[in-house]
């Protein structure tokens, strides 16, 4: 009994020394390792790590997961790590006939004793399946939420390394895909439905100069300019307001106002979405004009692309380039979407410029220059998706 | 009893090899500051400056470049406590020392609380991170990116929520959706 105690406790040591350890581990781990260092596997060949031996007893011994949203891009990718205790080869492919099913075979490593299926988030994949193959060969099926394509996934490898205390591990990163829409896409403005959105306005000033001006009034006045140049050319145009309002109301919360403009977008079906804004920072001499995009489909920087290119030849300002982020207003509505910075209001330079109507009316010459542009080559991408 | 002996001594001799290999493989304390990203190099040499008996940390606040760009890990020694993440949002809050950089919380903002659960960071500060926002969609980037990259940093951190007055908030200054946890990104750090 006594000896059966001391063994107990020594048991019990062994797990407080060892448990402190897997765990940190597993936490190491499941941050992401963006650009992998060790090796890509873009399309889904056989990747391998040159001068390793693959050793008879290598195995799969932890799995692990989680959901990765960019801070930035807004962006999602489920991230799933399986530890080897070895090198392995790996290979995936998606599944031909549905695209719902993620299949990598592990060379140089049995299953061992993972779990036979382990639930996922539910939204991005399902779960995920181990299958035995033989001593040395494993399989691993995740089961998709939705139907992905090739460059929504990755799987690569990574090496032990020591200081972290991390073994070989297989990674592999799914992006979350955003149900596709049909485009299809005629060159011209004519018969367009295009939404233009002017930022804030209402109890919502935006951001304020030095001078007092307000960006709510920069965004409605070059909206307003868009607005009868494109209704020249033919297109209808939804504004999500008119004038100095709240779109939803003066007491809505910040969600509720973002997502009133989303609406008027989404319920009248807009060809595209385009959000008006004016910058700010703490640094007065930062300046420029940035256009930004949330990837929903291969329109969207595209769109921005265009708009971006536009605005700089019309109006001479610094190029901030298009960028990728999580803006409510591109993310949640459904067609091509931007959201352009046509300048900083808190540059005195740029203050001044953002207030002259004629500056205005070359900031809308170029949004409209920009959406041709954009019609023109999305047609000849032969519209679709 | 000369089995009872027998167990005795194996279980020092468990206790003596259990206890030396854990002077060399002592995991990393849960609240000692650490890069999670293998790919970022102030975490090596944070690890590496880290020798034992020394009671100071090492953490790395981030701030923005001055051409609202990016932004850039500072790193900051200082007392060792039990609350790294507090004192990595007050580094932030407080402002960068490098005058290449530009600090990125609005005035008057305080930290009113921070806990962590199921690896998210629940970060609470007071009203003025809105009201004395001075808005423009870079701001907002640059702020949501370095609460979430700082925090991030430590080992046990995956996510971040921010919240304003106790409550979770969905945007800061109208354009950025931070209504749920957010994960670091790497995209907005500027590599040396």
């Amino acid at each position: 009994m006594r000896r059966f105690r001391s063994a107990l406790l020594g048991l019990l040591f062994l797990m407080l020394f060892l448990v402190p350890q897997v765990g940190m581990a597993a936490l190491n781990d499941n941050i992401l390792e963006a650009n992998p260092a060790v090796a890509v596997s873009t399309l889904k060949t056989a990747i391998s790590l040159p001068q390793t031996k693959l050793l008879g007893n290598n195995q799969l011994t932890n799995v692990r997961w989680l959901v990765h949203n960019d801070a930035v891009e807004g962006t999602s990718k489920l991230r799933l790590v399986i530890d080897t205790k070895d090198a392995v080869r790996v290979s995936s492919k998606l599944d031909g006939k549905t695209g719902s099913q993620l299949v990598i075979d592990i060379n140089g490593a049995a299953v061992g004793k993972v779990d036979d299926s382990v639930t996922l988030d539910g939204k991005i994949a399902d779960k995920v399946r181990f299958v035995k193959k033989d001593n040395n060969n494993s399989q691993v099926v995740v089961d998709l939420s939705t139907m992905i394509e090739d460059s929504n996934y990755k799987v690569f490898t990574l090496k032990s390394d020591e200081i972290n205390k991390k073994t070989f591990r297989v990674v592999v990163d799914i992006d979350k895909v955003v149900p596709k829409i049909e485009y299809n896409f005629t060159a011209g403005l004519r018969n367009k439905v295009i939404a233009i959105d002017p930022g804030h306005g209402g109890s919502d000033p935006g951001a304020i100069g030095a001078n007092k001006l307000q960006e709510k009034i920069v965004t409605l006045a070059v909206a307003q300019r868009v607005q009868a140049l494109l209704e020249k050319a033919g297109a209808k145009v939804l504004m999500t307001r008119k004038t100095d309002v709240d779109v939803y109301g003066p007491n809505a919360s910040a969600v509720e106002e973002l997502s009133a403009r989303t609406i008027v977008a989404n319920k009248n079906k807009a060809d595209v979405f385009v959000s008006l804004h004016i910058n700010a920072f703490t640094n007065p001499s930062v300046g420029g004009i940035a256009t930004y995009y949330y990837q929903k489909s291969k329109y969207d920087m595209l769109l921005a692309d265009c708009i971006q290119d536009n605005l700089i030849k019309s109006g001479g300002l610094q190029d901030r380039g298009i960028n990728a982020a999580g803006f409510y207003v591109i993310k949640k509505t459904q067609m091509p979407s931007v959201l352009a910075e046509l300048g900083f209001i808190s540059n005195p330079d740029e203050e001044k410029l953002l207030s002259n109507p004629q500056f205005q009316q070359k900031m809308a010459q170029g949004i409209v220059q920009g959406l041709d542009a954009f019609f023109a080559q999305a047609a000849k991408k032969g519209g679709g998706l | 009893m000369f089995g009872k002996r027998v167990v005795l001594v194996s279980m020092l001799l468990f206790l003596a090899v259990m206890l030396g290999g854990c002077d060399s493989a002592t995991p990393q304390s849960p609240t000692v500051p650490n890069i999670p990203n293998e790919k970022s190099q102030a975490g090596v040499e944070a690890d590496k400056a880290a020798s034992p008996g020394q009671d100071t940390m090492t953490m790395t606040v981030y701030f923005a470049t001055k051409d609202a760009a990016n932004l850039i890990g500072e790193k900051f020694v200082v007392p060792k406590n039990s609350h790294p993440a507090q004192t990595a949002m007050e580094l932030l809050i407080t402002g960068t020392k490098d005058p290449t950089l530009v600090s990125v919380v609005p005035t008057g903002t305080k930290l009113r609380n921070i806990s962590v659960k199921d690896h998210i960071a629940y970060v609470d500060f007071n009203d003025s991170l809105v009201k004395n926002n001075k808005g423009g969609s870079a701001s907002e980037i640059l702020l949501v990116a370095a609460v979430v990259n700082t925090l991030t940093e430590f080992h046990d951190i995956q996510k971040v929520q921010i919240m304003v007055e106790g409550k979770k908030i969905d945007t800061i200054s109208g354009h950025m959706d931070i209504g749920e946890p957010l994960s670091r990104s790497e995209k907005i750090i500027k590599k040396k």
